[in-house]
């Protein structure tokens, strides 16, 4: 028995099957523990999130003022001397989108050089920095394997 | 905001915001770890592989040159860099980004590899590792509406702490991105020639387990 359970998870075309039930097994007990022991969703959350549809940049919109102080929750304000003064950032083309449209909050986020992504508040931003490296590394990837078939 | 888990008393802090990466003798240990391996990386030249034709004198030899090394350095060098800060991360969201990070580049590692059976070892990985990063985030997700706070050293802190199917999820995804049983796609890709660079893959895992294991003991 162990032996063929070996040599099946040996095998690497199956190896996706077998994640596929393990993602499924543990969704599935998550369920059955929310049914038995519900979870509640903490109110005083750290990074807030309420959305206003009538923003150019909704679903981005962070609030606050450009140039000026909002008020801002951080897990160690000793850390950010700067918080509640940077909330985004918007190229000038990111600007002419958000003043022509008030549909393009996930274009102005996506076209090279718009907000690189959200800098929330200025608590995070080694997240920023961190998410676009890996978006970095798999074009970095893509541009390798593409050039290389030129050659 | 010290708080001594398993790893020790942390006796140094690299605050980004609100992200602080903390050395404890653990994660200080397992970042030192990392960092030689990527020196070797930067350092070393690759091993040169010859197959033998059985019974004959005749034997092909293997090598990594060109643009092939320069590329399989830089991605391992990058694998490197992800797994110090994925070692030192004192912040559940940015260990899943840097775990998936380091996803990516063991992918970039093999991907200039001319081998069929390399390749699609490499294949099933890479879906793998894209599936995996939902369970990743889902993980840290509900970390986050459950506690309101992503910091491991406030969720070690707090009686309640990281709910249990937070960690299943977690440690999933983690699992997905190259610990046993689902190994078995990354251990094929070791037959790619190129020592350092595909042995940065196993190194990364084996970090990854470790320190995964220290976070879900201490939230």
């Amino acid at each position: 028995m162990i032996g063929r359970l070996s040599r099946y998870l040996a095998d690497i075309d199956n190896l996706t099957t077998v994640y596929a039930v393990v993602v499924v097994a543990v969704a599935a007990f998550g369920i059955l523990l929310l049914v038995v022991s519900p979870l509640s969703y903490e109110e005083e959350q750290l990074y807030p999130k309420s959305i206003d549809p009538t923003s150019p940049l909704n679903p981005y919109e962070r609030g606050g003022d450009p140039f000026n102080r909002t008020e801002v929750l951080a897990q160690y304000p000793e850390n950010s001397p700067y918080l509640g003064y940077v909330t985004s950032y918007l190229t000038p083309l990111s600007a002419f989108f958000a003043a022509t449209s008030p549909y393009m909050g996930t274009t102005i986020l996506t076209h090279p050089g718009g907000i690189i992504d959200e800098i929330l508040y200025n608590t995070r931003g080694l997240d920023t920095v961190a998410e676009t490296s890996i978006l970095f590394v798999a074009f970095a990837i893509a541009s390798f394997l593409f050039r290389r078939e030129e050659e | 905001m010290a708080s001594a888990g398993v790893a020790g008393e942390p006796f140094f802090a690299l605050p980004f915001g609100d992200i602080v990466n903390y050395f404890t003798p653990y994660t200080a240990v397992l970042f030192g770890f990392a960092l030689l391996f990527t020196l070797i990386c930067i350092l070393s030249r690759p091993e040169q592989q010859l197959d033998v034709v059985f019974g004959t004198d005749a034997y092909y030899a293997k090598g990594v040159t060109g643009k092939e090394l320069r590329f399989r350095r830089f991605m391992s060098i990058a694998c490197g860099c992800a797994t110090m800060a994925a070692m030192v991360s004192g912040d559940v969201f940015n260990f899943t980004l840097f775990v998936s990070m380091v996803g990516v580049c063991i992918i970039g590692i093999v991907a200039a590899v001319k081998s069929r059976h390399v390749l699609d070892a490499a294949y099933n990985y890479g879906i793998i590792a894209i599936v995996a990063t939902i369970p990743l985030f889902g993980g840290a997700a509900i970390t986050l509406a459950t506690t309101g706070t992503l910091s491991i050293w406030e969720l070690s802190a707090m009686a309640s702490g990281m709910p249990l199917i937070a960690k299943m999820l977690i440690i999933v995804g983690v699992m997905g991105e190259g610990i046993a049983p689902f190994y078995a796609a990354k251990a094929e890709l070791f037959r790619a020639p190129g020592a350092p660079y595909v042995i940065m893959i196993h190194v990364s895992s084996l970090l990854m387990f470790l320190r995964v294991v220290e976070i879900l003991l201490t939230v």
